[in-house]
């Protein structure tokens, strides 16, 4: 190409793109374009479909509404439901739902969405969370009333709960097990436009959106008109995509890079209270962890306050039980909760016959205390693994390590002997995480500790079905959680906090973030600058 | 005496290597590598595996001259327990792959027909996928770890050593010495043992080594995604990977094991260049 060729060339490239500036029909098109990135966690989330998945990334807020929402305060609001009533015996509730609303496809919602969706929770992972509902009346067309087989006093929770977003029954039932791969259809803010699991899924805009909870200031369709959401596993490559502008928004920010982030001119950093746990499950199916003294030395060995202090500066806290410390059922009897004790575990090792041999680590009988430690990729997982093995082969246990990514670990743990220990987390603001983590019936995955205790199942059964009243069941569960912890069957790491990150120039985000976590009532108020 | 001595070493083929300007740099860049890899406990100041976390991400300083990683290990420790890793990697692997690829390459060139073409076939649908993905697939059936790493790289590999070899024999089964050896009643593994082999190896020898140079790089890349040595075993991939996350924070981290391997791979390439020059392997390998 001559010079002149060029020159013409872009010329007419200017012309052409100062001309569709000045009428501005590009710039409004990117203007209301925004990229967020998903948290590393949720990185290979494999599925939209909230009533068969184990596993949603935020994503799942923006398409479903629920029923209810919960607030910060713990007080909760509604979505689809406009009201609601409990009997006074509790053995039934009653819902108002909001009319004129309508599915991504266009199709309504009603009662009979409500009595088709309910049944479709049993036999599968999230059964729990519908288990108390014997059947669904419908009332009218936009009333149901849902009939219990026992009172249950966490029946707003687990309304809210992510995994309660309403599905379209008519998508659901043509796309079948592609349901949620793809395609995915409800009545939230935004339409799912395309999904490649482990890499990002692009939304757009429900212009018909009418169903914004309180919580939302905006109760229209959402600002942006097209939201990408990319999976970024590696937190350096998240922020510096933030940092030049490859991206608006990352929705979840590791403590490391916080100073960095609250230096960086035109970031503006959003924190709130966390709900996450990082955790060892121990598999108590296969030695050594058969020994309730080898859990117990096990878990005396994690110094969390070491964790705590050199991996995120302080920022977040210790975990010495299982909950986040902002639950009633987390205040157990002090002496069960976990903390780091090197002298005990070195004792409870020596009383099992564990005896300290070659290069520091114990061995009975010629066979070595090694042991295999599972952890998933992503910084924070790794970094906090390779501490753990320090902090194990400290008290003479051996770990080795490997690192898988987030879908091959699951169904590794599915093999239900072929893991001993774990680095994990989870997300959640309810006890009844006890019940989904150490219940019987789910052996392997997600019980990694492989724990089926007759003891514990019935502490278990009277927390989630015996409970008539809150007071009731915060009691139960803090009687299984106190069961649990005197088990040893998993040791307690680390609580961190939520944070968030925004290009200030580009995003307008609420001052206060309503909800429990940045979810779809607050991505309706985000606007793109 | 001395001069003769001189002179018979300066037109050998390792004087012509030593003695020529990049020969002899990166045969004392590769010697500085394989001393740190053979004896990394006597020569790395610190236990590569000690955490120390207050003194994490530290600058490189008097103490730690490469600094300290974000479990405030002795990067410079790290570094050299790495050649270790990196080195054994990479000399394992190429060994399984010029083990197999000349015994495969060579019986496929004397005996031709069919197993030659099967084994040319099998060869060629391997070579038309990147080494990386070879090893990734492998990896991924045999799992994460040191031991699957070599044997992947090594199959990886195998190709290119099967079809050098191929082509060497190929050239020189219909030479008069073997010819003459067979009429002398020599036996098919003789043949191949004894003659042909020999006469092929100096240019696997170098392709050998070239090839070490890109195991390097392939074991720091599968070490990069966490499927190499797996922690504390400190690898140079496995380092830059985990420097990547405090790359803002302690850019050292990521720089020096960076460096060990750009400084490795390029002395390695230039010590096979010298040694091509010097045995002039070019023109042989044209011709093959």
């Amino acid at each position: 190409m001559g010079y002149k060729t060029k020159a013409l060339f872009l010329s007419a490239s200017t012309i052409v793109s100062a001309t569709m500036a000045s009428v501005g029909l590009p710039a409004v098109a990117f203007a209301q374009e925004a990229t967020f990135v998903l948290s590393a966690r949720e990185v290979g989330a494999p599925s939209y479909n909230p009533i068969k998945a184990t596993r949603l990334n935020a994503g799942n807020t923006f398409i479903y509404d629920r029923m209810v929402i919960q607030d910060a305060d713990q007080s909760f609001h509604g979505q689809l439901a406009t009201s609601w009533e409990s009997s006074a015996d509790g053995m039934s509730w009653t819902f108002k739902l909001r009319p004129n609303v309508k599915f991504h496809d266009g199709e309504p919602f009603n009662a009979k969405t409500i009595e088709w969706w309910v049944p479709k929770f049993a036999g599968t992972e999230n059964a729990f969370m519908t288990d108390s509902i014997a059947k669904v009346e419908i009332v009218d067309d936009l009333t149901v009333k849902f009939v219990m087989k026992n009172p249950d006093p966490n029946m707003l929770f687990n309304m809210a709960s992510t995994f309660m977003g309403v599905p379209s029954p008519k998508a659901y039932d043509a796309l079948g097990d592609k349901y949620g791969v793809t395609g995915a259809v409800g009545t939230g803010p935004f339409k799912l436009e395309s999904f490649v699991v482990g890499q990002q899924t692009v939304l757009v805009r429900n212009e018909a959106y009418n169903s914004a909870s309180k919580l939302s200031a905006n109760q229209g369709p959402a600002k942006i008109k097209k939201l990408t959401l990319r999976e970024i596993a590696e937190d350096s490559t998240a922020f510096l995509e933030l940092k030049t502008g490859g991206v608006d928004m990352l929705l979840s920010v590791p403590t490391d890079f916080l100073p960095k982030l609250q230096a960086e001119k035109g970031t503006k950093v959003i924190t709130l209270p966390g709900t996450e746990v990082f955790y060892i499950p121990m598999n108590t199916s296969v030695a050594p962890f058969t020994d309730i003294k080898v859990r117990e030395a096990t878990a005396f060995a994690i110094n969390q306050k070491e964790i705590l202090t050199n991996l995120f500066g302080g920022v977040g806290a210790e975990a010495n039980n299982f909950l986040i410390s902002s639950l009633l059922e987390a205040k157990v009897d002090p002496k069960l909760n976990i903390s780091y004790d090197p002298a005990r575990s070195k004792k409870l090792l020596d009383d099992a016959g564990w005896t300290v041999g070659a290069g520091g680590i114990r061995a009975k009988g010629g066979v070595p205390l090694q042991v295999k430690l599972w952890t998933q990729n992503g910084t924070e997982f790794k970094r906090i693994t390779e501490v753990v093995q320090a902090q194990l082969k400290a008290v003479g246990i051996g770990a080795d390590i490997t690192i898988f990514d987030a879908a091959t670990i699951t169904a590794q743990y599915k093999k239900l002997n072929e893991h001993q220990l774990a680095v994990r987390s989870y997300s959640w603001g309810n006890a009844d995480i006890l019940d989904w983590f150490f219940s019987g019936k789910r052996l392997g995955h997600p019980n990694h500790s492989m724990w089926n205790d007759p003891k514990a199942e019935e502490l278990n059964l009277k927390a989630m079905k015996g409970s008539r009243t809150w007071d009731e069941r915060v009691a139960n569960f803090k009687a299984y959680h106190e069961y649990v912890l005197s088990q040893f069957v998993f040791a307690p790491i680390y609580q961190p906090v939520q944070n968030f990150a925004y290009s200030e120039a580009r995003l307008s985000v609420p001052a206060t973030i309503r909800g429990t976590r940045l979810q779809g009532q607050t991505i309706v108020d985000i606007e793109k600058k | 005496m001395t001069t003769l001595a001189s002179t018979e070493f300066a037109s050998s083929t390792l004087g012509k290597v030593l003695l020529s300007p990049r020969g002899g740099l990166s045969a004392l860049c590769l010697a500085i590598v394989i001393i740190c890899a053979v004896f990394a406990p006597l020569v790395s100041p610190y236990q590569y595996d000690i955490q120390n976390l207050p003194l994490a991400n530290r600058e490189p300083s008097w103490a730690h001259w490469m600094g300290t990683d974000e479990f405030g290990r002795d990067l410079l420790s790290r570094i050299i327990h790495g050649a270790r890793t990196s080195l054994t990697v990479a000399v394992v692997a190429i060994g399984i792959s010029v083990a197999i690829g000349m015994s495969l390459g060579a019986a496929a060139g004397y005996f031709g027909g069919l197993f030659d073409r099967l084994v040319t076939a099998a060869v060629d649908l391997s070579w038309s996928f990147p080494e990386i993905l070879i090893a990734l697939i492998l990896i991924a059936i045999v799992g994460p770890g040191l031991g699957s790493t070599m044997i992947a790289i090594g199959i990886a590999y195998l190709a290119q050593f099967t079809r050098l070899t191929r082509a060497q024999v190929m050239a020189l089964k219909n030479e008069t010495y073997i010819e003459a050896t067979k009429n002398l009643g020599a036996g098919h593994f003789h043949i191949i043992f004894r003659h042909l082999l020999p006469n092929a190896l100096p240019p696997v020898i170098v392709a050998g080594m070239l090839a070490t140079g890109n195991a390097i790089i392939l074991e720091a890349t599968l070490g990069f995604f966490g499927l190499g040595a797996q922690p504390p075993t400190p690898s140079w991939g496995g380092m830059m990977s985990s420097g990547t996350a405090q790359i803002f924070i302690a850019p050292w981290i990521i720089i020096f094991p960076g460096l060990a391997i750009a400084i490795t791979v390029i002395a390695i390439n230039l010590f096979g260049d010298a040694i091509i020059e010097a045995l002039d392997i070019r023109n042989r390998l044209r011709d093959a």
